[in-house]
């Protein structure tokens, strides 16, 4: 019994870390996605100019995966099946509340004016995303890895403790 | 369609309780009320229905009536940019909005417009055989002759081309019909089997191509208003292709007045002139004339 409580803990704290470590590489992919989203909607719109819904929809399978949701999200305001709000990003629990409003804000800006200011507005928010996609990349190479560490690690401690 | 565009709150207002059969237009203006045009009359929209007491009159706000556009535009406006510089936008199934807000100017040209106030939906209702008083006058002799429907707005043009062009295709008259729609307007749910369109494209462009291109017996086009469209007209004249086309103009005076289309009544490329008013619902027929201005009808 004894053991198996060790090992119990010893599995939670490495989940813990684990836990930590998913949020930043989460956050790291999810602001590289949104910068591949507004870049390729940029050329899309002044080449194509297709509708929004197809240019969503016939996004990458790479891209739509490391959206989290957010496609699909942004689709179902063009169907009107839902709104844009800080609730319908609820499933982002690793995005910071300011993160989430200005994801809404670059959403609400899409489809809203003619090609060059679309393009231009799209710019200055990839720029903004770049920003934080860097701040992410350096969380992430600081705590991710830092985060299974100490996970094991303070796993290890409890297993000495108990032992 | 109109699930799609309107907030949701007018769309149930006007699914049930207003009959869309009888309705031209939906007028939305900021904070003003919004307007019902049923029959060529206006009322005010209410969570009633239709009335005509400006107290129980829903209001729309500057927000709605630009989600009303950006709905319009399949949520991209950039996509329909071209239509919203000459003012409105055709819908996916055919409706043609019609927007008021800010030009943006540049280099002496229209770049876009923006900070839209009003719009206004125009529901198209193909009338059969509306044209049939007229049509004796038009068509004789197996010839058309070179034809202006001339009325105010919504007093049933568009209606009047589109059911000439569906009667020549009943009766079987193999001319090749070439529809030059500027504004995506004059073929909705039209059934003629011997007719082209051009559309979204300037008169001038689209004469020049369909001429060249796909040699009409017959051209009929919308709204003449310019110097470049009396250009294009007598080109399809001296090309030897025959004419139906219409402008906006409250009276047959008037009409004589206007300096655009002198040069047009001096060389009488016309041979019919119809009349329309809304004076008896959209579509009355005030009179025909002929190139004299000779009352035939």
């Amino acid at each position: 019994m004894r053991y198996f409580i060790i090992v119990v803990l010893f599995g939670l704290c490495t989940l813990i870390g684990y836990y930590f470590f998913c949020k930043y590489n989460k956050r790291k992919r999810l602001f590289s996605a949104l910068i591949l989203l507004g870049e390729k909607l940029t050329v899309d719109i002044n080449f194509s100019r297709e509708k929004l819904k197809t240019l969503i929809e016939g996004l990458d399978q790479g891209i739509k995966r490391q959206l989290y949701g957010i496609d699909n999200v942004f689709l179902d305001y063009l169907d009107k099946r839902g709104e844009l709000s800080i609730n319908s990003l609820k499933k982002l629990d690793f995005v910071k509340q300011d993160e989430k409003e200005f994801i809404l804000l670059f959403l609400k800006a899409l489809g809203r004016s003619d090609v060059d200011n679309q393009t231009k507005e799209i710019q200055s928010f990839v720029k903004r995303f770049s920003e934080i996609a860097e701040r992410c990349k350096a969380e992430y190479k600081k705590y991710g890895s830092m985060s299974i560490k100490l996970g094991i690690v303070g796993g290890l401690f409890i297993v000495v403790l108990l032992i | 369609m109109l699930s799609k565009i309107l907030p949701e709150k007018i769309f149930q207002i006007i699914d049930s309780k207003v009959n869309m059969k009888l309705v031209n237009e939906l007028r939305f203006r900021a904070d003003k009320p919004i307007i019902v045009c049923v029959n060529g009359k206006n009322y005010f929209l209410a969570e009633s229905g239709v009335t005509s007491n400006i107290d129980a009159a829903l209001y729309t706000s500057k927000i709605a009536i630009e989600d009303i556009i950006f709905r319009a535009s399949e949520c991209s406006i950039y996509s329909v940019n071209e239509q919203i510089k000459r003012g409105f936008i055709i819908t996916e199934s055919g409706l043609r909005i019609g927007i008021g807000g800010n030009i943006v100017e540049e280099n002496s040209s229209v770049k876009t417009m923006n900070h839209f106030t009003s719009c206004n939906i125009r529901f198209p209702h193909n009338v059969k055989n509306c044209c049939l008083t007229a049509f004796p006058f038009i068509f004789h002799d197996n010839l058309i002759e070179n034809t202006l429907v001339i009325s105010p707005p919504n007093c049933g043009k568009t209606t009047f081309l589109r059911d000439f062009v569906y009667q020549l295709s009943e009766r079987k008259l193999p001319f090749n019909v070439l529809l030059i729609d500027e504004r995506g307007e004059l073929d909705v749910n039209l059934t003629s089997n011997f007719c082209d369109k051009i559309a979204f494209c300037s008169k001038k462009m689209g004469f020049e191509n369909g001429i060249r291109s796909l040699s009409p017996d017959i051209i009929v086009t919308d709204e003449i208003g310019q110097e470049e469209d009396i250009k294009a007209l007598f080109y399809a004249v001296t090309s030897g292709v025959r004419l139906l086309a219409s402008t906006h103009c409250d009276s047959m005076e008037n009409f004589l007045k206007k300096p655009l289309f002198s040069e047009l009544i001096k060389e009488k490329v016309f041979k019919r002139y119809v009349f329309l008013s809304k004076r008896n619902g959209p579509g009355t027929f005030e009179g025909i004339f002929n190139e004299n201005f000779e009352r035939l009808g």
